[in-house]
């Protein structure tokens, strides 16, 4: 009996003893935890902060608001009044009439092209396009909110250095009082920016917009589901569950596994080599831009969905084969449905990983100047990481926070995705 | 008493039913990959009998029993090898090629099965009993399939406990509860053999005796093939037992028979408890 308890206490102390290093290790674990934890936290906040910080301005544009006589004279030079007309009439010199009224201190040639930079080109297809809709207008005075030129925005934005010497920024002395004087007469105003969400891109910055790369993207998001998806489900489920193991099945496993891999410009090659040169299919187009990024996700799902099918415990299978279900309604009945969501979130993130991929569509020719919003996915369209290529490449400042709003544009959409992700995995999670 | 017995090994006891053959097992051999799991079994299964399993852990009892089922199949490296027949016919005609088929969908819904660890679908209590029905297409409406739905839950003594909350998950059951909800699964489909791997192994022993008062009452129409780990519950409820050992068939005979006077050396060591 004595002995019994002695012995019952060494083990005691030889727990509390490994007790202790234990208790440490765990210490340690959690504060290495803990500490790459935060170490993310902060990278991720610099990046936010980063971008934020560039971008957020891009949100603002500065505008002025100029009472336009819009003379019949000017716009129907001719007489004749035709539609054309109105394509081909001299809107820069309306708006200068109008703006030189608030700026008498205009004296020679070179002053007054100063004063009519300030203004955005685009300014007039502004009022172009209004009088097109409605040409009652033509005669009458009518008030314009135009869009001020990017170097104008900048300065405003306090980009611009009014220290530094005249020839090493584009915008002039003589403009910067020109704009202040405008500012005083209340002309000039800060409003959200409404173009960055409903136009295309452009050469001005101050016209240009995300939207055209916006659907652009959804478009060969949508692509790449609608023909990644079912197809690489049906082919996990293939492999998963009704093809028997042996060197083939073998050999395939590793060759998904390393398409999986491919660094992604060589699908742009493929997709350059297959669908565009041999095929026809139209460059640039989000239909391309969705096969090839169809072709660089189905791996991805086929993996996840293998992984999924593979989670679902085989005692599930047994028992619908049991009672007499053929493989197919087992399959269909029983374990897709448990393995849905893994198949859903796995496919989402290889579609966000698509989202954000630039180098294949631009083997594809997606890096294009295109100024029009798509409506069909066989047009030439933009794309939201070429678009943040093609901005951050270009020399104006303008489009410096451009470049900053287009990457929130594509985060947004990301975290759409993500969260979109994670509501269809708890929808459909089957409770046990 | 580890060591194999001797390959042309023959089964003591008596291989033949006294009751209507139901199913015919000759010369079974299993394989997986390389391991010879089942060797050379030969025995007969009677209507309305309960045939009891036993033998040590791994000598096979759950390898035959997914035999009679064709769940063997399922396993990528299983090989199975001799004639099983059910009603005449054999079973396993895609590998042997022999008159008469039958469809492996057909054997499965004449020959249920309960596993060891209760499985219920997670899905709803109702729609775990009413699965093999609709796949089979055995009720002409709604109706007909909540009353057998209900009458294979009050069989298997479940239905006072779960008649309102028949949507409720399968999952959501006890242990007990569950096993029971497998059981009647399984008959729903109104088999003709029903196959059980340790169908009392999680269970408590109200559950244990709920589901042994169950065996007996199914034993009216049905053949039974009951595995199982107590002696105690063997000879309770079976006629016939079997005793496997390292893949071999060694005695299969009347419980009353292998429980009070078995004729191997080995059976009744283990009987006596010295292995297992
Ligand atoms: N899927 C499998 N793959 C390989 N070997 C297997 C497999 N299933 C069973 N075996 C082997 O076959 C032999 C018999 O196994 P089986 O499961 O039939 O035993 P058992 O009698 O049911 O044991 P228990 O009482 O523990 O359930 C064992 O040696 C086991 O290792
Ligand atoms: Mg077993």
């Amino acid at each position: 009996m004595n002995n019994i308890n002695r012995a019952d206490l060494n083990v005691t102390k030889l727990i509390e003893r490994s007790l202790e290093k234990r208790n440490q290790k765990e210490r340690y674990f959690r504060i290495y935890g803990i500490s790459s934890l935060v170490i993310a936290v902060v990278f991720l906040l610099t990046f936010f902060a980063s971008i934020i910080s560039t971008g957020y301005q891009a949100f603002i544009k500065t505008d002025i608001e100029l009472e336009v006589f819009l003379d019949s004279e000017v716009i129907y030079p001719n007489g004749t009044k035709t539609e054309e007309d109105l394509f081909f009439a001299d809107y820069d010199s309306l708006i200068f009439t109008s703006l030189k009224e608030h700026l008498p201190e205009l004296k020679n040639r070179k002053e007054r092209r100063q004063a009519r930079l300030i203004l955005s080109s685009g300014a007039s297809y502004k009022i172009q396009n209004k009088i097109i809709k409605d040409k009652s207008l033509v005669g009458q005075t009518v008030s314009f909110i135009l869009p001020l030129d990017d170097e104008v925005d900048m300065y405003l934005k306090g980009y611009v250095d009014t220290e530094s010497s005249e020839n090493s920024r584009k915008i002039t002395d003589f403009q910067i009082a020109l704009v202040e004087n405008l500012i005083e007469k209340d002309l000039i105003h800060r409003n959200f920016n409404t173009t960055l969400f409903v136009s295309g891109d452009s050469r001005e910055p101050e016209l240009a917009g995300i939207l055209g790369a916006l659907v652009g993207s959804f478009m060969m998001l949508t692509i790449t589901f609608i023909i990644s998806f079912p197809l690489a489900v049906s082919a996990a489920i293939y492999l998963e569950e009704f093809a028997k193991k042996n060197i083939w099945t073998d050999f395939l496993e590793v060759n998904i596994n390393n398409l999986a891999a491919v660094p992604s410009i060589i699908y742009g090659l493929l997709g350059l080599a297959i669908f565009i040169n041999f095929f026809g299919f139209p460059r640039s187009a989000p239909i391309v831009g969705g096969l090839v990024l169809s072709l660089m996700t189905f791996p991805v799902v086929i993996i996840a969905s293998r992984a999924a099918l593979k989670s679902v415990p085989p005692s599930i299978r047994d028992a619908a084969l049991g009672l007499g279900a053929s493989k197919i309604q087992t399959t269909l009945h029983h374990v897709v449905p448990l393995a849905l969501p893994g198949m859903l979130t796995g496919s989402i993130v290889g579609m966000a990983r698509a989202l954000g991929e630039s180098a294949p569509l631009i083997m594809i020719g997606m890096v294009a100047f295109v100024v029009d919003i798509p409506t069909s996915i066989t047009e030439p369209s933009a794309a939201l990481p070429v678009q943040v290529f093609l901005w951050s490449d270009a020399p104006e400042r303008g489009f410096a926070e451009k470049t900053s709003a287009a990457i929130m544009a594509l985060l947004v959409f990301l975290l759409l995705m993500n969260s979109l992700a994670i509501w269809l995995r708890n929808k459909f999670q089957i409770k046990w | 008493m580890e060591e194999e017995l001797d390959s042309n090994f023959k089964t003591v006891g008596n291989i033949r039913t006294e009751k209507s053959v139901i199913m015919n097992v000759e010369d079974c051999n299993v394989y997986y990959g390389d391991v010879h799991a089942l060797k050379n079994v030969n025995m007969e299964i009677g209507k309305s009998e309960v045939l009891a399993l036993i033998g040590p852990s791994g000598c096979g009892k759950s390898t035959f029993i997914r035999c009679l089922n064709r769940l063997n199949d399922t396993i990528d490296i299983a090989r199975v090898t001799g004639k099983i027949s059910l009603d005449g016919k054999d079973i396993y005609s895609d590998y042997i090629n022999t008159s008469g088929n039958m469809d492996v969908v057909l054997l499965r819904a004449r020959v249920g099965m309960v596993f060891q660890k209760p499985n219920p679908f997670p899905k709803s209590i109702f729609e775990n009993v009413a699965y093999g029905p609709k796949i089979h297409g055995l009720c002409k409406d709604k109706n007909d399939l909540n009353n057998l739905v209900e009458s294979c839950l009050v069989k298997v003594g479940l239905w006072d406990e779960v008649k309102d909350r028949l949507e409720d998950s399968g999952t959501s059951l006890s242990g007990g509860q569950q096993q029971r909800l497998c059981i009647a699964r399984a008959i729903a489909v109104q088999p003709e053999v029903i196959l059980m791997d340790e169908p009392c192994s999680a269970l408590d022993p109200i559950a244990t005796e709920r589901i042994e008062d169950l065996i007996s009452e199914l034993k009216q129409n049905y053949a039974l093939v009951v595995v199982t780990h107590s002696m105690q519950q063997a000879s309770r409820i079976s006629q016939r037992a079997a005793y496997f050992h390292m893949g071999n068939l060694v005695e299969v005979d009347s419980s009353n028979k292998i429980f009070n006077d078995p004729s191997h050396p080995l059976t009744t060591n283990y009987i006596s408890g010295r292995i297992g």
